[in-house]
């Protein structure tokens, strides 16, 4: 089979397994079934990989039909640096889902199949290289998952699940309007291939494009003020999906109310989709925005950071620790782009990939505890390092990967945009000062993480054994498997980042190249 | 120095490094189940194993001539993390070896050798005993990381593992609150410097361009990877282009300077962040004389020694003050504190405000060699401290001890001999001393010329610089022999817990021998090495005020003056064992004299600066992570509520006002709405899987469609 055959039978594969789920003869069938779907996408993805070159910055495996030709709609998918890490960590982190979900017998038909929807949703996301395709794999990943959280979560998971779609919806919304507008106001870049902006710019073409899309929305163009709004409207679109203060209040709801593995997937995958989209729609499309608003998004950035973190500490309840963990780890991405520098995006990328790593870790820690406690008050724990010392020992890896430690993959995103932030005073001669505030208010807010994490860790692991734990069934082996996978994964991209920059880095040449070019405006405008 | 000869430098000091590491990961991969009693000499024969190739290393060393090892360094890089918008183009791991790193392996080896041997004695009987060594030779492991660090990158990758570590460390025994508590403060306290660390971090890299290799200027002859720019090259390069000097340095070198600081504040437990330190004592013994006197807080001397060259002359003030405040806070303290492992605590923190204080006035050679000194005899005092809470049953107030030193003859001697060193004893009108006398001597003379050479600027309070160590330096003794008097001398004050004390087992005594032997035995005239390859480090820089006034060979003149020629040891270590023999009987009468007894209360209530923390720092940053909570449970999430409930709301009117003013046209649409919601409703209440089902197939009908119009109309 070629390569983009390939690629877009990954796609479907999760669905056509999950239609086979839905007819499966049991749910233990279901289940098997799901595990198998992810394990096949996995393998493709793996194939993917291996065939994928690493010096060629451009889109490979492309293919490309025109779908609704009146609006020049194509269905094209494709695979680059900005996408390759996060397809295999989703594909990869799916098979762990699975694992996780291997409990859950409510409907396990229906559970596994809206999975396996939700694998083809999030992969389509990644893989679509038109927009129009993206915006519909956006939505379809959207639906599942509020059945799944509505469906299988905790007390509140109708509140927690409309909250979540309808917030997302309003993000889409946004994008919608984008959309219709760049299709009302792009003109013929190349007058063949008319309102070629239905295509997301792909790295590739960016320096070809990015002139022409300049001309027409940028500073000075003819349709300035739209480019303004385009680039908000979309920012806030993923915002929400990252998410960014104050747009996060969904997630500490979803997570609190999702089980176990719906968690891990929100937090491991969903959450990056809004990343993503960010360095693959937001900035490469309005870079001449991204540069007169840095300062606006770079305060986002570190209020979320701070502020996520601050929100953090103040919870009882351990699972939306961890969620507002996740608000603060986000807030490095926001920072790290909106400063525009190579390295600062280089450490926004890394630490979309690390968090999904470690969020999915952290949220699998807390579920193996909950599924036993059935509950989740941090100031009822104590004592499990002892009850369970080989548990706790995964812990302390995913804990502290998530609180950022050198040779855990949290420290190399966190360290990178730090140090992006400070290289920006070179973008932003005027506004050096504003540089380093933001570069001192990241770096406080490493004490803040480690207030969380050490004061949870000590609530939670350390102490006496309590006795109504004691009784507690020991942890399995799939269970041990699943933190072992995450655990391992951490160091190894912790001690060797280079594995995913290696993927990146031609990709991310080209995008910064073009940022640069944005960042021109500054200079005009300052001088 | 022959290329054989510095691959295989290279070669010793990294296994030195990695072995601990190694060690570590073995015990904890085989648990408890298969190595628990054999963890602590497979701990320490790896521990020795790295010794020796620290050994080996400095032997081979020395054998270059120290004309040729001077400014020698020997770097190895290896990339680590592409940073390709700057010019370095990677940050870089790795090993420099120079005169300093040569030194420090040696000194780091050793003492966690011992402290590995000593542990198992002390730790015998624990039931975590394999993790216990796990955690040891991890720690090992990061600081000897951070002494052979080439680069700011490296040193700060091993500083937060440092941290780490010691956090298991001091929360060793974590069923209790008391290391709970302080491992988590430890822990946060050093994040709050490495914040710090971090924003020097960054300006220098942006600054430099990613150029942020170690070795000192200078220093580039003997690499073994070619030339390479190091950051003070990097820096000198660009002072001179932006047209600024040694002498008007730019303001972000000073903000560089101090901000990498601030992780040696975090660290090396200075002024203001230097409340951890004491409670750390709630680790195990074992952990304290590594951790808390040798290493770990060395570990932030060692980062101002190597950043050395970029303190500008503001820095170097800042870096002064802070040590001053340190060392005096630090001595008073000590003075009154009851409990033995504290008294060593705050001792060590008086003492590492000398070294500071000796880095930021510009005696770098004596800081950096009292880091040495320091190092082999608190690590000895610890040791024996250990071994009389040992004795006493883990009683550590020291007004329940008295006449020890008739159970425990050889800790007694090893303690006297440290509490020598840090006396700095010396035979008077004589430079001949004990290890001690050196490096502190050295300081003292230090700061005398910083503070007449800043006379110009800070008037007279520039003699504060000075007065301050030298006054301390009298308190010093004085309190040590205060804690020896009341735990070795006079007649037993709990004859139960004298009765049952014994002499600790051979393997703590023999460390606490060897260490003992060390204090002397580093002495300049004696084991001359230690000294010169600290002087030989020390980097050319002309940057500091008063550094040119200090004749390194002439230094003791200076200070016999104020130490009185070598009495005031002897004075002070008189007065303070004639005064506790009989106890506290003499001093809690002098202590309750007003003026003296309001003093009293405010050191033995450490200033408040915990009561002080715990109330405005954290109590503040709780009540605002309380707020941030609420703020965002009522406000942000209320508004976001708020737009639903309004949503709803103007559903409800457009509802209703269709029901009530487009009504009659329209009933029988109503009536089909109605029931196909009963059907809808009936999905919902229960049938999940039928619910799912439509969906799914609504979904698969989707791509369908999408997949039939690509190819009916596609290409």
């Amino acid at each position: 089979m070629d390569m983009p055959s390939l690629l877009n039978w990954m796609i479907y594969v999760p669905m056509i397994f999950g239609g086979l789920c839905l007819l499966a003869p049991s749910g233990e069938w279901a289940k098997r079934l799901a595990l198998a779907g992810s394990i096949v996408t996995l393998v493709m993805s793996i194939v993917l990989l291996c065939n994928y070159s690493f010096d060629q910055g451009g889109v490979q495996f492309e293919s490309s039909l025109v779908w609704i030709e009146a609006i020049n709609v194509h269905y094209r998918t494709g695979l680059d640096g900005l996408s390759l890490p996060l397809v295999l960590l989703t594909t990869a982190l799916s098979v762990l889902v699975v694992a996780a979900g291997w409990k859950i017998d409510k409907a396990a038909k229906a559970y596994n199949a809206l999975y396996m929807l939700l694998l083809t949703g999030m992969l389509g996301v990644f893989l679509a290289l038109d927009m129009f395709l993206f915006y519909v794999f956006f939505e379809i990943s959207l639906l599942p998952m509020y059945f799944l959280i509505g469906i299988w979560g905790g007390p509140r998971k109708e509140y927690a699940a409309i909250k979540f779609f309808l917030y997302t919806l309003a993000g889409s919304i946004c994008l919608l309007i984008v959309m219709l507008g760049l299709f009302l106001y792009t003109p013929n870049i190349d007058g063949a291939n008319g309102k070629q902006l239905w295509t997301i710019v792909s790295s590739s073409e960016l320096s070809l494009q990015s002139a022409a899309v300049r001309a027409v929305f940028g500073n000075g163009g003819l349709h300035e003020v739209f480019g303004k709004w385009a680039f908000w409207l979309t920012l806030i679109a993923f915002l929400i999906k990252l998410p960014a203060v104050p747009f996060h209040t969904w997630l500490p709801d979803a997570h609190v109310e999702a089980p176990t593995p719906i968690s891990m997937v929100l937090a491991g995958v969903l959450l990056k989709m809004g990343g993503y989209a960010m360095m693959r729609i937001t900035w490469p499309l309005f870079p001449d925005a991204a540069a007169t608003f840095w300062v606006a998004v770079a305060t986002i950035g570190v209020v979320s950071i701070i502020y996520g973190a601050l929100c953090a500490i103040a919870q009882t309840d351990w699972k939306k620790m961890v969620a507002y963990s996740s608000v603060s780890h986000m807030g490095y991405v926001t920072l790290g782009l909106a400063v525009l520098t190579r390295t600062g995006f280089d450490g926004a990328y890394f630490q979309m990939i690390a968090h999904g790593i470690t969020s999915a870790m952290m949220f699998f820690l807390v579920g193996v505890v909950y599924d036993r406690a059935h509950h989740r008050d941090l100031n009822r724990f104590g004592g499990l390092w002892l009850t369970w010392p080989g548990y706790s020992g995964w812990a302390m890896v995913g804990f502290f990967a998530g609180m950022g430690l050198p040779g855990l993959c949290g420290f190399i995103g966190e360290i990178m945009v730090l140090l992006g932030t400070f290289e920006a005073a070179a973008n932003f001669e005027h506004q050096v000062g504003l540089v380093y505030t933001f570069g001192i208010l990241a770096a406080s807010g490493v004490v803040l993480t480690a207030g969380y994490i050490l004061w949870m860790f000590q609530r939670v692991y350390m102490g006496l054994p309590k006795p109504e734990y004691e009784s507690f069934e020991p942890v399995r082996g799939r269970e041990y498997a699943i933190m072992a996978v995450l655990g391992i994964a951490a160091f190894v991209f912790g001690i060797v980042p280079v594995l995913i920059f290696n993927i990146t880095d031609s990709t991310f040449e080209s995008l910064t190249n073009m940022l640069r070019d944005g960042l021109g405006v500054l200079s005009v405008s300052g001088s | 120095m022959a290329p054989q000869q510095a691959e295989l430098i290279l070669t010793l000091l990294g296994m030195a490094t990695l072995l601990p590491l190694a060690s570590a990961f073995i015990m904890i991969i085989l648990t408890r189940r298969v190595m628990f009693k054999a963890a602590g000499w497979f701990a320490t024969a790896v521990m020795a194993g790295s010794f020796v190739c620290a050994l080996v290393s400095l032997v081979t060393w020395l054998g270059v001539p120290e004309a040729d090892r001077r400014g020698l360094s020997l770097l190895k890089s290896i990339p680590w993390i592409p940073i390709p918008s700057t010019e370095a183009g990677h940050l870089y791991l790795g090993i420099l070896v120079d005169n300093l790193t040569i030194a420090m392996m040696a000194m780091v080896t050793l003492i966690s050798l011992l402290v590995h041997l000593y542990s198992i004695g002390y730790m015998n009987g624990d039931k975590r005993y394999n993790r216990f060594f796990a955690y040891l030779s991890l720690f090992t492991f990061s600081m000897l990381g951070i002494v052979i660090s080439n680069s700011i990158m490296q040193m700060f990758v091993f500083w937060e593992l440092v941290g780490l570590t010691s956090y298991l460390l001091i929360g060793f025994w974590f069923e209790k609150r008391g290391p709970q508590l302080a491992c988590k403060k430890a822990f946060v306290m050093n994040r709050i410097g490495d914040a710090g660390f971090l924003i020097g971090f960054g300006i220098l890299f942006y600054q430099l361009g990613g150029k942020l290799l170690l070795p000192a200027a200078g220093g580039a002859s003997g690499m073994v990877e070619g030339q390479v720019v190091t950051m003070f090259d990097a820096i000198k390069t660009l002072i001179e282009q932006d047209g600024h000097s040694i002498t008007n340095p730019p303001l972000w070198l000073t903000a560089a300077g101090i901000g990498l600081f601030f992780g040696a504040i975090g660290k090396s437990a200075q002024f203001p962040l230097h409340t951890w330190l004491p409670d750390a004592m709630e680790g195990p013994t074992p952990v304290s004389s590594i951790v808390h006197s040798a290493t770990m807080v060395a570990a932030g001397v060692y980062l101002t020694g190597r950043i050395y060259p970029i303190l500008t002359p503001a820095a170097h003030v800042f870096v002064a003050v802070i040590g001053l405040i340190t060392l005096v806070i630090a001595a008073c303290m000590a003075l009154v504190m009851t409990d033995i492992k504290r008294v060593l605590a705050y001792s060590t923190l008086s003492q590492l405000g000398y070294m500071i204080l000796g880095l930021g006035a510009g005696a770098y050679a004596f800081a950096l060699f009292h880091l040495v000194t320091h190092a082999f005899f608190k690590c000895c005092l610890f040791q024996c401290s250990g071994s009389v809470i040992n004795a006493a049953h883990h009683e550590q107030d020291m007004r329940q001890y008295g006449g020890l030193g008739k159970k425990l003859p050889v800790t007694m001697a090893c303690y006297l001999v440290c509490t020598l060193a840090i006396a700095g004893a010396s035979i008077p009108w004589t430079e001949f001393g004990i290890s001690g006398f050196y490096s502190k001597d050295g300081i003292i003379a230090g700061t005398v010329s910083y503070g007449h050479a800043l006379h110009d600027t800070f008037g007279a309070a520039a003699n504060l610089f000075w007065l301050a160590p030298t006054v301390v330096a009298y308190i010093t003794v004085f309190y040590m022999a205060r804690s020896f008097a009341l735990t070795f001398l006079g007649k037993p004050r709990n004859q139960k817990l004298f009765d049952h004390a014994h002499e600790a087992p051979w393997t703590m005594c023999v460390p606490q021998i060897v260490l003992a032997a060390m204090a002397i035995l580093t002495a300049p005239f004696l084991m001359g090495f230690w000294q010169s390859l600290i002087v030989a480090s020390e980097p050319q820089v002309a940057w500091i005020q008063g550094a040119d006034h200090l004749a390194h060979g002439h230094a003791m003149h200076t200070t016999h003056v104020y130490l009185l020629n070598g009495l005031a040891w002897i004075i002070m270590l008189a007065a303070g064992i004639i005064l506790y023999i009989p106890g506290m009987k003499f001093s809690s009468k002098i202590a309750a004299i007003p003026g003296i007894n309001l003093l009293y209360t405010w050191a033995y209530n450490k200033f408040y600066f915990d009561a002080l923390y715990d109330t405005f720092v954290v109590g503040l940053g709780k009540l605002i992570s309380m707020i941030a909570a609420v703020f965002d449970k009522y406000i942000v999430d209320g508004i976001v509520n708020l737009v639903g409930l309004l949503g709803k709301a103007a559903a409800f009117l457009i509802g209703a006002f269709d029901i009530h003013l487009i009504d009659g046209s329209v009933n029988a649409a109503a009536a089909a709405a109605h029931s196909s919601g009963g059907l809808l409703r009936a999905t919902h209440a229960g049938r999940v899987r039928g619910y799912v089902l439509i969906f799914f197939a609504s979904a698969v009908l989707v791509v369908l469609a999408v997949v039939t119009t690509v190819m009916v109309f596609g290409a």
